[in-house]
């Protein structure tokens, strides 16, 4: 269930495995001795290859900034086994720390210094200087848009600039793989896809590996090649978008009809490609395979049964859907921003139910 | 290694130079104490008119006034004041994530205790210099005191005074930045710096002499670090009559509390920046097991 071992799934070509996890295991020492330790992350495995952007969906608390921190040597395991491109983190961090960059929820970077200070003080922590570096620096600034406030301090910086800035930090030594703890954190929607190109811009042109951490179900399905669902410390799914949503059903065809119709749930249970039919007041809900090519067939076969369709919505799957069919409770996005996806999130019917 | 620790000195520097009022706030109260404490209360003036000069001078360890006498031991309080600081920038690295940014890189811990070490024993050593620089122009001044200073003084006088000056700051520092690597939150930082200032000022021999006190209180000064290093400071410039040991004594037992300073700074420095217990990141979790 955890593993993903066929290596047809990846969608990007079987890439070498670049970040290995095995057993993974973490409980934080209890706060009281001889009380029970708290258990961030719950014996997990996994792994990521080459070229693919790999994402850890979960609500706060879940275990995803725990795995991170062990996979990046800030935090040493309880038990388990992680290697990045090969390298054991456990038993030779420092090998492991030039291999990968770091991209915290929180801006790092010194407020009373420049972007481009920041990046070259960051390359130095690395052993970087030079001209060779300092064009790189250059290019990175411009790549992230930043070229125009290179040198202007960081606490002149908008939150979205401060999110480029902060990749940049994190691509300023040319890791090959990269984590992203909550790499849009706080950011507006708008702001949040425009990070999203940027992440996607370096994967075509610098072929990084990315892994990353998100609570935001839309960021995970746009973004990632493959997710992996984490919950109380355990992965309890892990996909592609695609697979993950296929899994809790397809789409869902929402029919409203005037009210005191005949019940038409028979009539539409017999169409091709229909699961199940719930009925809500004037609402039925319909899952299928394929939404749109259902709508027709069922205002066809609602009209010869003389039933009124006002309206049809065909629904696509969410990642909330899929939290809500693995957890059995609703995707607790805990933002400090009114989480977007409690608007987008269709699981409410939206049409009066006349009760 | 040095490309390391050349980086995280810049970055201490850049973010020094920037915020000026640390800059001037570190330097106003000892030169306050010069302008002000130092020129209101001159000792001298409550000796009776027909007492010789000799006999001041000899109860201030032969300073020529009371003026030379205090602002010698300003020079040391204004080390240590500036020293005070040393911690804040380390608390405001683990508080901003900083600090786990730049333990993600291979930069070694080392260099990261040895570069905080030398910036901030560099910024404490800068006021020691200015005070002195300020006290020997008041001299200069018509109407003020300064601080004057024997003809007889040569090199090896200011290399000794050198010398106290800069292991005093590497001890103060040290102490302080221990603090800092130890505190999770500036409060608690600035608690415990506010408990220390003034008893570790007043328990010295910085601004009295020694003899007029209290016998309990003066074997508590003898110890004290900042006693020791003005001991060696006096005794360069107004010359060693009157102490009970030799310049070497003071210099051996500056050194230790120096020593046990860094000591007690690299153990705690090693435990704030190891990496196998402490969370990254800020979420709700790593928070609540970190506080």
């Amino acid at each position: 269930m955890t593993e993903n071992p066929a290596p047809g799934k990846v969608p990007h070509g079987p890439g070498e495995v670049v970040i290995d996890v095995r057993g993974l295991r973490m409980v934080y020492p209890p706060a009281k001795p001889g009380t029970p330790g708290t258990v961030a992350v719950d014996g997990i495995d996994f792994h990521v290859r080459r070229g693919e952007i790999f994402g850890f969906l979960g609500p706060n608390g879940a275990g995803k900034t725990t795995t991170i921190s062990i996979l990046t040597t800030l935090l040493r395991p309880t038990a388990g086994d992680a290697h990045v491109e090969g390298v054991d983190v456990v038993a030779h961090p420092h090998d492991v720390r030039r291999r990968l960059g770091l991209v915290f929820q929180k801006s790092t970077a010194d407020e009373e210094l420049t972007g481009r200070e920041n990046l070259a003080i960051q390359a130095g922590l690395y052993g970087l200087a030079g001209e060779a570096v300092d064009r790189r620096i250059s290019e990175l600034l411009a790549r992230m848009d930043l070229a125009a406030f290179a040198d202007r301090f960081v606490k002149t910086y908008s939150g979205g600039m401060r999110r480029r800035l902060e990749l940049a930090v994190g691509m300023v030594h040319e890791p090959k793989i990269l984590f992203l703890d909550e790499p849009t954190l706080g950011l507006d929607p708008q702001g949040r896809a425009g990070f999203w190109k940027y992440i996607q811009s370096l994967r075509e042109s610098s072929g990084i590996t990315a892994l990353m951490t998100t609570h935001y179900l839309e960021e995970a399905d746009q973004l990632c090649d493959r997710i992996a669902v984490i919950d109380h410390g355990k992965i309890i799914a892990l996909g592609t978008p695609k697979e993950l949503k296929d899994s809790v059903g397809g789409d869902t065809l929402e029919i409203s009809v005037a009210a005191g119709a005949r019940e038409l749930t028979p009539l539409l249970t017999a169409l091709p490609g229909v699961g199940a039919v719930t009925r809500i007041g004037d609402t039925y809900r319909v899952k299928c395979s394929n939404g749109e090519s259902l709508v027709p067939r069922a205002v066809l076969a609602a009209e010869q049964a003389g039933v009124l369709i006002t309206g049809a919505i065909v629904r696509k799957p969410t990642l909330d859907e899929v939290f809500l069919e693995l957890t059995g409770h609703a995707y607790r996005g805990e933002g400090e921003l009114p989480s977007s996806e409690a608007a987008d999130a269709p699981l409410v019917p939206p049409v009066g139910q006349g009760a | 290694m040095y490309r390391e620790a050349f980086s995280l000195i810049r970055r201490e520097y850049l973010r020094w130079i920037r915020a000026p009022a640390w800059v001037i706030s570190g330097l106003l109260s000892p030169i306050l104490y010069l302008l002000l404490f130092g020129q209101a209360f001159d000792l001298g003036k409550l000796v009776p008119p027909g007492v010789g000069p000799g006999v001041l001078s000899q109860a201030l360890s032969g300073a020529p006034n009371y003026f030379s006498y205090f602002a010698v031991g300003m020079v040391a309080f204004a080390s240590v004041t500036a020293a005070m600081f040393s911690g804040t920038g380390i608390i405001f690295d683990k508080q901003l994530g900083i600090l786990q940014r730049i333990l993600s890189t291979p930069v070694s811990r080392r260099s990261v205790f040895l570069a905080s070490l030398t910036f901030r024993g560099i910024l404490t050593l800068l006021p020691a210099f200015v005070v002195v620089g300020l006290a020997l122009l008041l001299a200069h001044v018509p109407n003020l005191a300064g601080l004057t200073v024997g003809s007889g003084v040569n090199v090896l006088d200011a290399a000794q005074f050198l010398a106290a000056a800069l292991v005093l700051s590497v001890a103060f520092t040290a102490l302080f930045l221990s603090f800092g690597f130890a505190a999770q939150r500036i409060e608690s930082y600035f608690g415990v710096i506010t408990i220390l200032q003034l008893p570790i000022l007043l328990t010295s021999n910085a601004m009295y002499p020694v003899n007029i006190m209290p016998a309990w209180l003066q074997y508590v000064v003898a110890v004290n670090p900042i006693s020791l290093a003005v001991n060696l400071m006096r005794m360069s410039l107004f010359g060693s009559a009157g102490y009970p040991y030799p310049a070497a004594v003071y210099l051996a037992g500056l050194l230790a509390w120096a020593a046990l300073f860094v000591c007690l700074a690299m153990v705690l420095a090693s435990k704030a920046l190891r990496t196998d217990l402490v969370p990254a990141g800020d979420s709700a979790l790593s928070r609540a097991i970190a506080e």
